[in-house]
């Protein structure tokens, strides 16, 4: 059968996942390290997207292309399409949490390096 | 060094996890019977089009009242955290330079559009791909614009902390709404259906799609605006 | 009304009332206290009022959202399980708040951040959808995350940002398993998740669900990926590590209960995580000298205690065990954590060795011990109920190690909260440094903590009545300990010895009736608890002090020796055990002398109490059951497989008795407690021991490998008695002397139940009679001592006798008594040993036994020579030493007479312990061949006496020349004869190892330390080695999980 659309999106969002879990185990910089983790976030929500699509059917929107009749053969999963909208909002939602963490530790040390956030220990 | 193969270790080994499920994956053919109800069932049950919106805002709207109070737990962490503690000031306040001339302009010629298209995209979510959230964003990015062209602009916290404040409250009172006059908490069909595919249709879902783009557009801007000072 | 009350509307309140509160905030401030704690009360009071209509049972809450029944739409449940969860939660949260309020009230933010993440740990309770768990998870996360930035400390704010980083790598690859079980199964609800139609099989399915279980796993904060968790106790707030460590650990961990029957495959995997977890944090606790810190393994420990023994119940198929035992667990780490933390934010004070100013307030010391009995899982509060039963069910389903690291883990999580206790109890001296006070605290401030305390007691009552609901009985003593304390609270200015006489009379009052038709052996132990321990008692009225709380525990632990023999099953039994430990503990640490003896004292008597509980354990996994009547039983004699059993026991009533190798913790402990207080330790409570052996002992008869047991038992009496009493003639000190003698004396008893027949066990109930009254006499005696000359060191006294007469009277009866000197009791038991042991053909014990029972008489005589006879160093130092005291001299005189009358009338005593064996032996009434009677009658001490006596002359002549021919200068000096004494000694080869048990403590107490070092290392305190190991965490739980 060959690599299918969604396959292709599943291994792409999968390997946004590694390349964001390896920037976040490498990268010093806090503000990287965040980027690290939308990386790995978007990611999943490719795979989530990815995982919802059914062979040949479009988006479950009904209109001319896709008339009530056609709907159950060509339209594709909705229901990750609707949870990914959450996890987006959600994944939002923390990364802005963790830049106002970074706002705070720049403002209490002056830096941005991991490294230098190591006191408590043991 | 040796940090550095044991990261590459964590993940290759992670990789293999991913691995196996790529490999064994299979596109699927057909949908599920849940998927199947949903795609057949939700025009003719809620009378809208969009069968994503009709899932979020209701089927599953118990997740997007969640998701709400995520973004709105959200706004006020940002706020607890920023607040002017009486620290160190001297790393916060960057020197703000005058926006330059292109973004001054394409701000002017861009925000009209840019809020109208958030509004459409609102209003519209029943109908085609958008919604409360989409819309949200589009209008809080048009802020983002907006702060940029004018780094001294002074948004109206107030008003806007009562916005998202009371479209929150009336999000619930629509959410008991349901209880009271339709199948349970959340039921937007306490509303007449209307008729299918025009704008005043599919029961209270377009008037809890507007509470979620206000609310959206109203944390995201406070959120961005936070962040500025 | 129902509406009012639907679980729904905890979701309306805590969602509409979040939303109201920024406007609140803009237009009307003072509604915003209002408003937040009804709608948190609301909160509580709904999950209550339907948990208990599900209680009652009604049906569970199904609320569905959307008007359509899943799994078109989400829907909630609230059963029996999650109402428990939601209203403990709850409860908790409202105190919480409660206690917060003066941090909460800060910003808006803070309050509606509280409001909704409370609300979402009753979602992540209640939701039956996956994906919905996800979201409430999400609230519960970013609420934690908002409200730790209220501390505003860099380390605070690095902390968290650590903790940040780590939880959301889990709830991310919570959200690709949820995804990708979505694409397996086509479904997200929970209910059609567990039902379906085949278990869920395929290499994607596989790998969903073990990233699942790895990101809730990783959520409960397993070690090692757990750094970011700790860090964050140790630097938030108290208020606010308490949501994170029991609100939030309480919603994962109801998540994992839900799911559960999704890792069937795995339960193992997880309960190793928990067991594991469970071991490695208490074991690194030990390391923590911040107070938060310290909280934080702890809680981390009991969540991997709690998933250990969720795992283990589900994989050995006891769900009906869950209520009591995981239940129990939770519900006591939530309120006692919750307790601690709020406790530690009271204190305000970062190390625990600056938290002594807390014994300022009896209140909040109280509260501290009343926390610190609850966390390390002890009676009578629900961790020990659940404890008790997940170790007896284990036992059943063969889980020996599991026990062995259960209990390895709860022991040192008491060493270093008793630790941190014991280092707190005395307060510093107020010599106006700054420091040594407490913040002011008013009632508001104490009353959650309060609360929680209360609560605690009334959820363990709970559970003792789920877990046994004829065994209430046994917390008398609790009772009668904590009405002597409301007396003591009402009227402060009562004196001490009033109290001492409520405490004392409590004992005969109330002590009979817990000893309800007991027949044998407990009757018998029964009364000579409640009379020894009167008697030996009134010591207490010497003193003068008000002593607050001591009387209220001294009546606490003498009520739990009646109840002890009292006890008709191994629970009641053990219950008891840990009260007389508890009590005793805390009285050691009431004295200002015992130092860090009293964490040695505990830290033994526990070890001792887990095994006897593993051994009960192992009983009951025999077949027979928690009934004592069956386990002192011979009827099915040799049938039960009870050795395990009875070694376990066995062991435990060694180390309490203070066997040579674990007698280490006694000397100190008997030395430096209070000296009312040393002769209660060593002439009653040491009973406790034999008791307890004399019922295992009954295990040991019905054991195939009995008569081997039996040696080695008596082998371990024997070394014990000569080794410690070789130890007594070195020693400086009356107290250690008669220490060392105690522990020495009680070997005899020992190797007597060793005999495992009836003559020896008649002889072991006279030992322990004989004892008993000898040893009250003498630290009696020489707690008057102590109290005229104002030491108890030998080279300091001297020459006492004719200053104290009466009390050098007692003490040469005693002495003539227990050193084996006709013709006192002593002399009788002695013989009645020696002379069974040579029956048996046991020579080598029995010539043991002689030597011992002359170096006995050595160090005796030491004794009385160097207070009473010889003479003291500084010249007219006595001049100003008068009688002691007739609240002493009362108790020696009633020992005194006892001594007598068990000498002069030995029949009448042997007739009644005899028959209390006897229902033991029915099979043995006859002996050899000869009736019982006719055997006493035939026991003529004459010759053996006469041999005796010639043979002790022999020897002390031997011992004369051999002084004279050391002694350089003439003998008549008493340093003299220590000093010859000494060197005699040293000719002893075995005395050369005789430190050796200590050092060998010290060394296992000293690699335990280094390993908790090195374990520590790996939190380091960098939030990418964090990650790393979450990371690697979610790898390994795959590939130990592939099938």
């Amino acid at each position: 059968m060959g690599i299918s659309v969604s396959h292709l999106a599943l291994v792409t969002g999968f390997l946004l996942c590694l390349i964001g879990v390896w920037g976040l185990l490498s990268n010093r910089h806090i503000l990287r390290i965040i980027i690290s983790f939308s990386l790995l976030d978007t990611g999943v929500h490719i795979v989530l997207v990815a995982t919802g699509y059914i062979t040949g059917a479009t988006a479950p929107i009904l209109d001319e292309a896709l008339g009530p009749g056609a709907a159950a053969l060509h339209s594709v999963d909705p229901i990750p399409s609707a949870l990914v909208v959450t996890a987006i909002v959600i994944g939002f939602s923390v990364t802005a949490v963790m830049l106002a963490y970074a706002i705070r530790l720049y403002r209490a040390k002056g830096t941005l390096d991991i490294d230098a956030f190591t006191e408590s220990k043991g | 060094m040796r940090r550095k193969i044991v990261n590459a270790l964590a993940v290759l080994l992670l990789g293999a996890v991913f691995a196996t499920i790529a490999l064994a994956y299979q596109e699927r053919q057909f949908l599920r019977p849940l998927a199947e109800f949903y795609v057949t069932q939700t025009p003719t049950m809620l009378g809208l089009p969009n069968i994503v919106t009709g899932i979020l805002i209701t089927w599953r709207g118990f997740d997007t009242l969640g998701e709400v109070a995520v973004l709105f737990m959200v706004a006020a962490s940002v706020g607890l955290l920023l607040r002017e503690t009486g620290e160190t000031q001297t790393h916060s306040n960057p020197q703000t330079r005058p926006a330059g001339e292109i973004v001054t302009s394409g701000a002017a010629t861009l925000l009209p559009p840019i809020f109208l298209f958030g509004a459409y995209v609102i209003a519209n979510g029943h109908l085609s791909a958008g919604g409360g959230f989409q819309g949200g964003a589009i209008v809080a990015s048009g802020v983002v614009l907006l702060l940029l062209a004018r780094p001294r602009a002074e948004l109206p916290l107030g008003f806007l902390a009562i916005t998202e404040s009371l479209a929150g409250v009336f999000y619930v009172l629509l959410g008991i709404a349901g209880i009271v006059f339709a199948g349970g908490f959340l039921d937007s069909r306490f509303l007449p259906a209307g008729q299918f595919g025009a704008f005043i249709s599919a029961g209270a879902i377009p008037a809890i799609s507007i509470l979620l783009g206000i609310k959206v557009g109203a944390e995201l801007s406070v959120v961005v605006d936070r962040f500025r000072r | 009304m129902s509406a009012l009350f639907h679980p729904l509307n905890i979701y309306i309140l805590g969602l509409g009332g979040g939303f109201l509160i920024p406007l609140l905030y803009r237009v009307a401030k003072r509604w915003l206290a209002p408003v937040f704690f009804l709608a948190l009360t609301g909160i509580t009071l709904i999950s209550a009022v339907a948990f208990i209509r599900v209680l009652g049972g009604a049906p569970p809450f199904e609320v569905i959202t959307a008007g359509i029944a899943p799994p078109v739409s989400i829907s909630l449940r609230l059963g029996v399980a999650e109402g428990f969860f939601c209203v403990s939660v709850n409860v908790v949260s409202l105190l919480g708040a409660l206690h917060l309020w003066p941090r909460l009230r800060e910003h808006y933010g803070a309050l509606l951040l509280y409001l909704i993440g409370v609300m979402g740990i009753n979602g992540m309770i209640m939701t039956r959808d996956l994906f919905n768990l996800f979201v409430f998870l999400e609230i519960v996360s970013i609420a934690t995350y908002g409200l730790l930035g209220l501390a505003g400390t860099t380390r605070s704010l690095s902390a968290t940002f650590k903790y940040i980083v780590a939880t959301v790598i889990a709830s991310t690859f919570f959200l690709l398993a949820t995804a990708l079980v979505y694409f397996v199964t086509g479904t997200l609800f929970i209910d059609e998740l567990l039902q379906l139609p085949q278990p869920l099989s395929g290499p994607i399915a596989t790998t969903a669900l073990l990233l699942l279980l790895a990101a809730i796993l990783i959520e409960l904060k397993p070690f090692p990926a757990n750094g970011w968790g700790l860090d964050v106790y140790e630097t938030a707030p108290g208020g606010i590590a308490a949501f994170v460590s029991v609100g939030v650990s309480a919603g994962v961990f109801f998540s994992l209960y839900k799911l559960l029957p999704l890792f069937g495959p795995w339960l193992d995997l997880i309960a190793l995580s928990g067991g594991l977890t469970f071991v490695a944090s208490n074991l690194i606790g030990l390391r923590q000298i911040r107070v938060r810190r310290m909280l934080g393994y702890s809680s981390v420990g009991q969540l991997g205690l709690a998933t250990l023994a969720l795992a283990l119940l589900e994989k050995t198929g006891a769900p009906q065990l869950m209520p009591l035992v995981v239940g129990g667990l939770i519900l006591n780490h939530l309120l006692a954590k919750a307790g601690l933390f709020w406790l530690a934010d009271l204190v305000d004070r970062q190390s625990i060795s600056g938290w002594s100013p807390i014994a300022r307030s009896r209140l909040l010391l109280f509260l501290f011990g009343a926390l610190v009995v609850a966390i390390s899982g002890l009676p009578p509060f629900p961790g020990f109920w659940a404890k008790w039963t997940l170790v007896l069910h284990l036992s059943s389903a063969g889980y020996v190690w599991t026990i062995a690291a259960i209990a390895i883990g709860s022991l040192l999580e008491a060493a270093y909260m008793f630790r941190w206790f014991g280092r707190s109890v005395h307060a510093p001296a107020n010599n106006g440094l700054s420091g040594v006070d407490l913040p002011r605290l008013d009632w508001r401030a104490i009353a959650p903590v309060t609360t929680i305390v209360v609560l605690l007691a009334l959820a363990g009552l709970l559970a003792a009545f789920i877990a046994a609901p004829g065994s209430l009985w046994i917390v008398t003593p609790l009772i009668a300990g904590g009405m002597l304390a409301l007396v003591e609270a009402l009227w402060p200015g009562l004196p001490g010895r009033a109290k001492a006489a409520l405490a004392l009379i409590a004992l005969p009052a109330i002590g009979p009736f817990l000893l309800p038709e007991m027949q044998g052996l407990p009757l018998l132990f029964g009364v000579l608890f409640i009379a020894g321990g009167f008697v030996v008692g009134l010591g207490a009225l010497y003193r003068s002090e008000t002593r607050t709380g001591y009387y209220p525990l001294l009546a606490a632990m003498l009520l739990a020796l009646p109840a002890l023999a009292g006890a008709s099953t191994t629970l009641e039994f053990f219950v008891a055990w840990e009260f007389v430990t508890l009590g005793s503990y805390f009285l050691l640490a009431h004295g200002r002398q015992t130092g860090s003896q009293t964490l040695r004292y505990l830290l033994f008597s526990l070890a001792a109490a887990f095994f006897l509980l593993a051994g009960f354990g192992q009983f009951n996994a025999t077949g027979g059951g928690v009934d004592l009547a069956t386990l002192r039983s011979v009827l099915d004699g040799g049938s039960v497989q009870a050795t395990a059993a009875f070694v376990l026991i066995a062991i435990g009533c060694l180390i309490k008795a203070g066997a040579l190798g674990v007698h280490v913790w006694v000397p100190g402990t008997y030395a430096l407690a209070d000296d009312d207080l040393s002769a209660l330790l060593s002439a009653v409570i040491s009973k406790v021991a034999i008791f307890g052996l004399l019922t295992a002992a009954y295990l040991a008869i019905r054991s195939q490998s009995g008569p081997d047991l039996s040696i080695l038992l008596a082998w371990i009496g024997m070394a014990t008695t000569l080794v410690c009493g070789v130890q007594a003639l070195f020693q400086r000190d009356a107290k250690r002397l008669l220490a060392y003698s105690s522990i020495s004396q009680l070997g005899y008893i020992v190797t007597a139940i060793a005999l495992m027949d009836h003559i020896g066990w008649v002889t072991a109930l006279y030992l322990t009679a004989s004892h008993l009254l000898v040893k009250g006499v003498l630290f009696l005696a020489v707690a008057g001592v102590i109290l005229r000359a104002g030491t108890g060191v030998f080279t300091s006294l001297g020459g006492l006798g004719a200053r104290m007469p009466v009390t050098f009277a007692a003490v040469l009866v005693a002495l003539v008594a227990m050193a084996g000197l006709p013709p006192l009791t002593g002399f009788g038991s002695k013989w009645l040993l020696i002379g069974t042991l040579l029956d048996k053909q046991w020579y080598l014990l029995a010539a043991a036994g002689f030597l011992a029972t002359f170096v006995g008489f050595l160090y005796m005589i030491r004794l009385a020579w160097s207070v009473f006879l010889g003479p003291r160093e500084q010249k007219n130092a006595n001049h100003h030493v008068r009688e002691a005291p007739a609240a002493l001299l009362v108790p020696q005189l009633l020992l005194v007479v006892g001594i007598l009358v068990l000498t002069l009338y030995p029949s009448p005593l042997f007739g009644p312990l005899s028959q209390a064996i006897d229902p033991a032996f029915a099979s043995s009434l006859v002996w050899q061949g000869m009736p019982l009677r006719e055997i006493y009658d035939s026991l003529d001490p004459l010759p053996v006496m006469g041999a005796a006596v010639v043979l002790s002359l022999l020897a002390a002549g031997v011992l004369a020349l051999v002084l004279r021919a050391q002694a350089p200068k003439p003998a008549g000096d008493g340093r003299d004869v220590v000093a010859s004494l000494a060197a005699l000694a040293r000719t002893i080869p075995l005395v050369h190892r005789l430190p050796t048990a200590t050092a060998a403590w010290t060394g296992v107490a000293g690699v335990t330390v280094a390993a908790a070092g090195r374990l520590r290392l790996i939190y380091n305190g960098n939030a990418q080695t964090y990650e790393l190991l979450v990371i690697l965490y979610i790898v390994a739980i795959h590939f130990l999980g592939w099938p």
